[in-house]
């Protein structure tokens, strides 16, 4: 089993991850496919100028009037492909369905809160709500499990 | 708590039915009572099964309404529902003067028992939920 180590370290100009191997075996290979995913960027259009943004960057994706926006702290981006499309690429790097036009990076989620009316309100860490419908709770529920499912392992 | 939809809608009726027969059986027997109508009174617990889950099924498409009108929209559809079903036996048959009453007690309770059910079946989720994002962001 491979041995996982954090290490907090003052003065870094940047955070960075370093994997050491002997050989390319089948956990070693799955965490490196994962960390790719995380790694991966997204190519949009923001104010008429290309731009590509990582990844786990993104807060939340929606779709608007058949147009996919990509929201990260600073900017919203528009990207070419469609949300599911979108959602099948970045599923293993935290993105989950809210409903039908949106999907949340789970890891920029700051809390949940339930209201009387049994809604889900996700509070992110830049301070945004989003709303989640009924019908995908259970999704999140058991996505929230799954991830943290593959972070233990 | 699992939505009702086409492919558990069979699954939950037969499980409902399963336990209003043996919770039924189990109270006769603790009072001494027998049945004289036990046939009818059967059937009537599979139509009722059958009917308040096709009305509890239909949540899943009054999403986008909010939850308490919608509970309490499906509440007065099944007491209806209830009310009627008694007139109209009263009318074939004839039934005693309380029946009304004992029938809509006997949908209500499990009613009510069933939604705080899932009302601390939710903010238990939530706080689970919240616990996972919290260690995710460790």
């Amino acid at each position: 089993m491979m041995r996982f180590i954090k290490t907090k370290q003052k003065g870094l100009r940047e955070n960075y991850l370093e994997l050491h191997y002997e050989k390319l075996d089948d956990e070693t290979a799955e965490i490196i496919s994962r960390l790719d995913n995380t790694f991966s960027n997204i190519e949009g259009t923001a104010d008429g100028r290309r731009i590509i943004i990582p990844a786990a960057d993104v807060l939340y994706f929606e779709s608007v009037d058949r147009r996919t926006f990509a929201y990260t702290d600073k900017m919203c981006v528009e990207i070419r492909d469609s949300l599911k499309n979108v959602i099948d690429r970045f599923a293993g790097t935290g993105f989950l369905r809210i409903s039908k036009s949106a999907a949340v990076n789970v890891y920029k989620i700051d809390h949940l809160q339930g209201d009387l009316n049994m809604r889900v309100i996700i509070f992110l860490k830049n301070g945004e709500k989003l709303i989640m419908n009924r019908g995908y709770r259970q999704g999140l529920f058991d996505g929230l499990e799954r991830i943290r499912g593959n972070n233990k392992t | 708590m699992k939505l009702i939809n086409k492919r558990n809608f069979i699954h939950i009726v037969c499980m409902s039915f399963t336990l209003i027969v043996c919770g039924k059986l189990l109270i006769e027997k603790m009072a001494g009572f027998t049945d004289r109508h036990y046939t009818e009174n059967i059937f009537t617990c599979l139509f009722f099964s059958v009917m308040i889950t096709a009305v509890l099924a239909l949540h899943n498409h009054l999403q986008r309404f909010p939850l308490i009108p919608v509970l309490i929209g499906q509440y007065v559809f099944i007491i209806g529902l209830v009310a009627g079903f008694v007139k109209l036996v009263d009318l074939m048959a004839g039934t005693s003067t309380n029946s009304l009453w004992q029938m809509l007690l006997s949908v209500t309770v499990p009613y009510v028992v069933s939604a705080a059910v899932y009302y601390i079946a939710f903010f238990r989720h939530i706080k689970k939920a919240n616990s996972i994002i919290s260690q995710l962001r460790e």
